[in-house]
């Protein structure tokens, strides 16, 4: 998976464009795991009167 | 005795509305394209981009007039604070966390970093509006080197992808049913006495006579 977007110049040179359009499943799924951690927790903690 | 406590000022919960619409609005512009829904984005992005822009710019002008650094701005009490929520959020004997002031650690954080996240993308942005047509100015792509151009470039991406994650914490987190007091002061401005009284510590959430 690449980081960065790279292209060349007319020169022939390495050019960066950007961020990876590759990460927006990395960082929609993190954002996915924040959620899913925070329900898990939830549903082990709360039960047992823990409060947030 | 009022039995509501005001937490959102009117013209707070309109800059947060309008920062949260535009942003919604910069995602999908900026990222339905990659995806392969084509449209005429450009305009409509760099548009809301100074939407944001001004509404951020409204919400700095707002905290400068009041005058002071922001009960919102993480503290070194929050240290303690963040320990306290960690001890008993791995271990259930722990004593519970004392109530925060107007604003919990967590909360804090997750302005802090949309604050960075945010402030990024409006810098960088702005600094990519040299390389659009407008109908101000015509783009000058010669402004800066190619290299500084792939800088602003990355910086502005990253800021994005990282709006993703923020905005989906956020969204959950706004519409869970133990925070709903909060979404609810967003809309209506206010939470209950009870809630304040239960949910903060009026030492450290002094309220205004």
């Amino acid at each position: 998976m690449e980081i960065l977007r790279l292209s060349r110049d007319v020169y022939g040179r390495e050019v960066l464009e950007g961020a990876s359009w590759d990460l927006i499943p990395v960082f929609f799924g993190l954002g996915l795991a924040v959620i899913v951690v925070h329900l898990i927790w939830r549903r082990l903690a709360v039960p047992r009167g823990q409060a947030e | 005795m009022v039995d509501k406590v005001l937490r959102h000022a009117g013209p707070d919960r309109l800059i947060h509305w309008l920062i949260a619409a535009s942003v919604l609005v910069l995602l999908a512009t900026g990222f339905l394209p990659v995806l392969g829904v084509d449209f005429d984005w450009v305009a409509i992005h760099w548009w809301t981009g100074f939407v944001l822009a001004a509404a951020v710019l409204a919400h700095l002008l707002r905290v400068a007039i009041a005058g002071k650094r922001g009960p919102i701005l993480p503290g070194s009490r929050d240290v303690s604070d963040a320990l306290a929520v960690a001890r008993k959020t791995f271990r259930n004997a722990a004593p519970a966390p004392p109530r925060p002031g107007k604003y919990s650690v967590s909360q804090k954080l997750i302005h802090l970093a949309f604050s960075i996240v945010v402030l990024a993308a409006i810098a960088t942005g702005g600094m990519m509006m040299v390389n659009v047509d407008t109908p101000w100015w015509d783009r000058n792509p010669y402004w800066i080197s190619d290299g500084a151009w792939g800088i602003v470039y990355v910086v502005h991406g990253f800021s994005a992808l990282f709006l993703i994650t923020l905005v989906m914490a956020h969204v959950y987190f706004a519409l869970r049913p133990e925070k709903a007091l909060y979404l609810r002061a967003m809309i209506g401005g206010h939470i209950t006495r009870s809630e304040y009284m239960q949910q903060h510590d009026p030492g450290r959430w002094r309220l205004k006579p």
